[in-house]
């Protein structure tokens, strides 16, 4: 890097002579922009109706939404205790799957990278990514099989237990078989395996993708200095994964609110307090009010939380690696 | 590297790690794989089995020959192909093109640029006026309707521009010097130093493609412009009061089956992908 | 110098809304609202633009039956057939795009909001003068049901006529188990639960009774499947007999039907898993064979839970128990209807010529309940008729283009003979109902209703499984429930 001395020197150019410097770039970026205006920006107009009541009557009669209501509905949802009960609970969720799954997928996706057998290799990536392409339908159905606690409520007859159940049982765990599914104090933890067990292995693609990219001539120059296996991985594997990890998490942190099926699948009455998330709520009250103004208002009240968390992250960001992630 | 497996001293601790790992990846492996061997199972078996069964039985394929003799799903699976293709080249296309100006960290406006594509990442219209866009483009009822709305993910994006961020800044330079224009450096130097950025968000792009159901519901009205996925979904949806299937074949195995047909594509695409994600590829191809 | 990231982001966002807005336009412009239909002429449509929910699909043949329709009555029939799982949103947004279809299929959750604001052409009139031959074969029962009442008095008002018959639910008994233990068909609740013992002695795993949830998952009616264990109690509104309305939920009934259930789940009789359950699930357990007691829709799916459940136990055999006395009926739905929108250029030929056509006990309804002859079925000749395999399918015969044959609402004798369990277990079903009323609508409803049902759920559930007792729960819904209860009562008894 150049010197103090040569930095207060350096003059920036005109921004015509920038302007023409960078004319390619400007050109390429048109199909860019035409696609953002058009898909994004333009139904983002939408966002208004936040501030209207706009039902299904104003929207079959032709009416269309009524602007009356202002922040009528910011105000109905934040006295709402289910609503402000489904936020903690969203917000309480997503931000431990979130640590689970960075710290989780990073140490699983090193693991892999260790493995020596090629075609082992690819055998254990192509099995541990298969579940993601399971929906969250048939996964909420195989997992209920498996943490079933039986048919019988009074825990006698244990013939059609889920096969965790009958694990424990056997190992004289338990001594009668427990609904971990309808327990307060297991579902989340059973909601955090669940979402590790389908979405590991994918999460896992984008880090061996960026392992190899981390030149060999680091490793080997560690090599000479005697650096064994262990420090390779903790002062050249993971600084150059650093990147990589902290885009995924910004990445990742812009849509927690927004955790939906996963939880619906699996949620049932008799765990909704620690359970029901933004989405759900906004679900059931979809299907019965169907108030689009007030689904929107949800809708603009997340994304107001995510900016925040975005930027307090590109905060974090900034000061770890020098710039954000604009 | 140090890849020697042996008990002897000074190698022993590796040894042992590799053994744990390959423990730790085996239990993994089969964590995984019973619930789909379970999946499996069902689609094997023409009756319904309640609980985790998983050895069939009975081998029965009556429900994979069923879905395989359906004519319904040829033309869906030609547009699955087809908009897979076009959804993975026009994404590429549209993901390298905005990493590459959103690494010209110099360029006047290029933060402006970064922070448009932010914000609709947090921030969105929602449906009813994305199918008014929709339907003023008269886009309704085109496969365009489906491809270009994914084409331009902003999240594949931004991990574009962190594996182009890892390039050697040299290399821009060199190429500078040499003459060369911003779309020919692109073209001869980013593109082909980025295999595995490539291989990787291009799965991400395929995957998402073949795997979409929602757009065609939203936004396809004609029966002939329906992909796999929707066709599979329509087929054996489990549809209740009273809209029944009346089969010989039992619904559950049929489910189960077209639940097996609909990952098996995926089992062969990541193997092709992995080849450039093996470790040191990428910066080899500096060296030379 | 550094700008906050949260306020560029901001202001960003701000212009570039506030410029697209300068350029948007006017979304949406509402349909002029045409008054009451008059029958006695009308002139015939050239096309009718139908949206439609059915299994069958256009590739089995769907668009032979709009192609028969042009024959048959010269009007093209242009079908929209939108996904299964997204009917509605499409629905919603073809109403919000302004271009409905002429006639659309609506489920009673829809069916009265968009009769109250007015997106429905009134069809009472029409309905009143027509002369065609649907008019004498229909049972009004069916009609009357969706009638829905106008406040400013002009009496009961229709605007959606019923495709068929809205069906309900029965408990189905598996008989083989009543005949192997020597139980005759149980009619009364202490015999019920009797039965449900002797089920338990069967063997382990055996799952006397199974169900979906505790209140159909917030659809109403809420207890249509644990009939026998509500009885007298409605755990929704309902209005009295001098016309006010209460909340069934907080009545001492409520507090001995959840006692009913919590002793019966606390003895094992019901499936431990009931909170969790899907209805896909049920089906499984009933289909392995392993479920003695399981309510579920009338007719066609009791040979399809038979046929399902041979696969398992050879010996399988479901009937229909008739209602026990102390529940005293099962519930009819409302039916689907077809409605005809605002939109529509010429309703009374849509409603003449699709609509009672399709009623008309002969061609138009054999059309629209079997499909097209020669291809959906064959006619023998002599009066009868045999269903034919589907085009892509030889395994599996035609049930219906539209309408389900077994529910039709006319007097017609439909030539294809039906399966007898099939018209077994909906004369046990059809013996034993009440028709429920088109629900009602209001926005003090809508915007209640959804946090009310959660605190029901949650309460039913937590009783049942014993984590609070029944005085424990009643207090709980009446605490946490109370002002919800409270709001919708003043609206409805305004």
């Amino acid at each position: 890097m150049a010197t103090n001395t040569d930095a207060i020197v350096v003059k920036k150019p005109p921004l015509s002579v920038m302007l023409y410097k960078y004319r390619y770039f400007y050109l390429m970026s048109i199909p860019v922009v035409v696609l953002l205006l058009l898909f994004y920006y333009w139904p983002m107009l939408g966002i208004r109706y936040a501030f209207s009541t706009y039902k299904l009557k104003h929207i079959t009669s032709g009416k269309g939404p009524d602007y009356s209501t202002g922040f009528g509905n910011f105000k109905a949802l934040l006295s709402d205790r289910f609503f402000t009960d489904s936020f903690r609970n969203t917000i309480a969720l997503s931000f431990w799957n979130l640590v689970f799954a960075t710290v989780f997928t990073v140490v699983v996706a090193l693991l892999i990278n260790e493995l020596q057998h090629e075609w082992g290799k690819k055998f254990v990536q192509t099995v541990l990514y298969l579940p993601h392409f399971l929906s969250w339908v048939v996964v909420a159905s195989i997992f209920t099989l498996l943490l079933s606690a039986g048919s019988d409520f009074t825990g006698k007859d244990t013939s059609n237990v889920g096969f965790i159940n009958a694990i424990f049982l056997n190992l004289g765990l338990i001594s009668q078989p427990k609904a971990f599914l309808t327990d307060t104090s297991t579902w989340r933890p059973c909601w955090y395996i669940i979402q590790r067990w389908k979405e590991t292995g994918w999460g896992t693609i984008i880090y061996l993708a960026a392992l190899s990219g981390i030149s060999p001539d680091l490793y080997e120059a560690a090599e000479i200095d005697g650096a064994g296996r262990l420090k390779q991985t903790w002062y050249i594997t993971l600084p150059s994964l650093m990147n990589t990890i902290l885009i995924v998490f910004i990445l990742n942190l812009a849509k927690i609110l927004n955790v939906f099926e996963s939880v619906f699948v699996l949620y049932n009455d008799l765990v909704l307090s620690v359970s029901d998330v933004i989405q759900t709520y906004t679900y059931r009250k979809g299907i019965q009010g169907n108030d689009y103004g007030y689904a929107t208002a949800i809708g603009l009240f997340k994304s107001v939380i995510s900016l925040f968390l975005v930027t307090g992250a590109d905060y974090v960001a900034k000061r770890i690696r020098g710039y954000g992630i604009v | 590297m140090s890849t020697k497996f042996s008990f002897q001293k000074g190698y022993r601790a590796r040894a042992v790690f590799v053994i744990l790992n390959a423990i730790f990846f085996i239990f993994m492996m089969v964590c995984m794989i019973v619930p789909i061997i379970k999946i499996l199972s069902d689609s094997l078996m023409n009756h319904t089995v309640y609980g985790m069964k998983l050895i069939p039985d009975e081998i029965n394929g009556i429900a994979y020959k069923y879905i395989f003799s359906q004519d319904s799903l040829r033309r869906p699976l030609v547009v699955s192909v087809y908009t897979t293709l076009m959804t993975t080249f026009l994404g590429l296309l549209i993901s390298t093109i905005g990493a590459y100006i959103l690494i010209q960290r110099e360029m006047p406006g290029v933060k402006f640029f970064g922070y448009m594509l932010m914000f609709t990442m947090i921030f969105n219209g929602g449906l009813i006026p994305t199918f008014l866009v929709m339907k003023k483009l008269k886009l309704l009822n085109t496969l365009w309707a489906v491809i270009l709305p994914m084409a331009l993910n902003v999240s594949n994006l931004v991990l574009m521009r962190s594996f182009f961020e890892g390039l050697p800044k040299s290399l821009f330079e060199a190429a500078e010097i040499d003459g060369c224009t911003p779309i020919g450096t692109f073209i001869k130097i980013v593109l082909p130093l980025s295999k595995a950025a490539l291989a990787s968000i291009g799965l991400f792009f395929a995957v998402a493609a073949w795997s979409e159901y929602f757009h065609y519901v939203m936004y396809i009205s004609d029966t002939k412009k329906y992909n796999f996925q929707y066709k599979l979904r329509d087929l054996f949806a489990d549809k209740q009061a009273g809209d029944g299937e009346g089969t010989n074949i039992n619904i559950k195995t049929l489910q189960s089956a077209a639940i097996i047909v609909s990952i098996v594509p995926f089992m062969f695409i990541y193997p092709f992908c992995q080849k450039y994600f093996m470790t040191g590829i990428t910066m080899g191809a500096v060296k030379e | 110098m550094k700008k906050n990231l949260l306020i560029r982001l901001t202001s960003l966002g701000l212009a570039v809304i506030t410029a697209m807005g300068m350029a948007a336009c006017g979304e949406t412009t509402g349909p002029e609202t045409p008054g009451g239909g008059q029958t006695a002429e009308y002139t015939k449509p050239d096309s009718i633009k139908m949206t439609f929910d059915t299994c069958m699909t256009f590739e089995n043949g769907l668009q032979d039956v709009c192609d028969e329709y042009k024959n048959q009555t010269g009007i093209t029939l242009e079908l929209e057939k939108p996904d299964h799982a997204k009917y509605y949103e499409k629905i919603t947004l073809a109403f919000a795009s302004g271009t409905p279809s002429d006639a659309i299929e609506m489920g009673s959750t829809y069916y009265p909001e968009n009769a109250n604001n007015g997106a429905l052409w009134d069809m009472t009139d029409a309905w009143e003068n027509t002369t065609a031959p649907a008019k004498s074969i229909i049972d009004e029962s069916y009609v009357d049901a969706l009638k829905i009442d106008v406040k400013d008095g002009s009496g009961p008002r229709l605007y959606g006529f019923p495709t068929v018959a809205g069906n309900g639910t029965v408990t189905y008994v598996r008989q083989d188990w009543l005949d192997d233990m020597g139980i005759a068909m149980p009619t009364t609740y202490d015999e019920f639960i009797d039965m449900l013992r002797k089920f338990k002695t069967r063997g382990s795993g055996t799952i006397p009774l199974t169900a979906a949830g505790l209140l159909n998952n917030g659809e109403t009616p809420y207890d249509i499947y644990l009939r026998e264990f509500y009885q007298d109690a409605i755990p929704d509104f309902y209005q009295k007999e001098d016309g006010t309305w209460v909340d069934g939920f907080s009545e001492p009934e409520m507090e001995a039907a959840l006692t009913r259930l919590h002793d019966a789940f606390a003895e094992g009789l019901i499936d431990g898993e009931i909170v969790t359950n899907k209805t896909s699930t049920c089906r499984d357990k009933v289909n392995a064979g392993l479920v003695g007691c399981f309510n579920y829709w009338a007719g066609m799916w009791c040979a399809k839970l038979e046929d399902s459940t041979t696969g398992t136990d050879p010996n399988a055999k479901f009937a229909a128990m008739p209602i026990i006395k102390e529940a005293g009926h099962y519930t009819e739905r409302v039916p689907t209807a077809l409605v005809i929108t605002n939109n529509c250029e010429n309703p009374v030929g849509v409603f003449e010529d699709l609509i009672m056509y399709s009623h008309d006990g002969d061609k138009g309804q054999m059309l629209f309940t079997h499909g097209v002859v020669d291809k959906h079925y064959t006619d023998n000749g002599d009066g009868t008729c045999t269903a034919l395999p589907y085009y892509e399918d030889p395994t599996k015969l035609c049930e219906k283009s539209f309408y389900a044959p077994e529910l039709s609402i006319t007097e017609w004798n439909d030539p294809i003979a039906l399966d007898p369990r099939v018209e077994e277990s909906l004369a046990v079903f059809r013996d034993n109902r009440t028709f429920a009323t088109v629900p009602v609508v209001s926005d003090v409803i809508s915007e209640n209703l959804s946090n009310l049902n959660v605190v029901k759920g949650e309460v039913a559930a937590n009783v049942l499984h014993g984590n609070i007792t029944v005085q424990e729960g009643m207090a709980k819904y009446n605490k946490d429930a109370g002002k919800y209860v409270e709001a919708i009562l003043a609206d409805l008894n305004s």
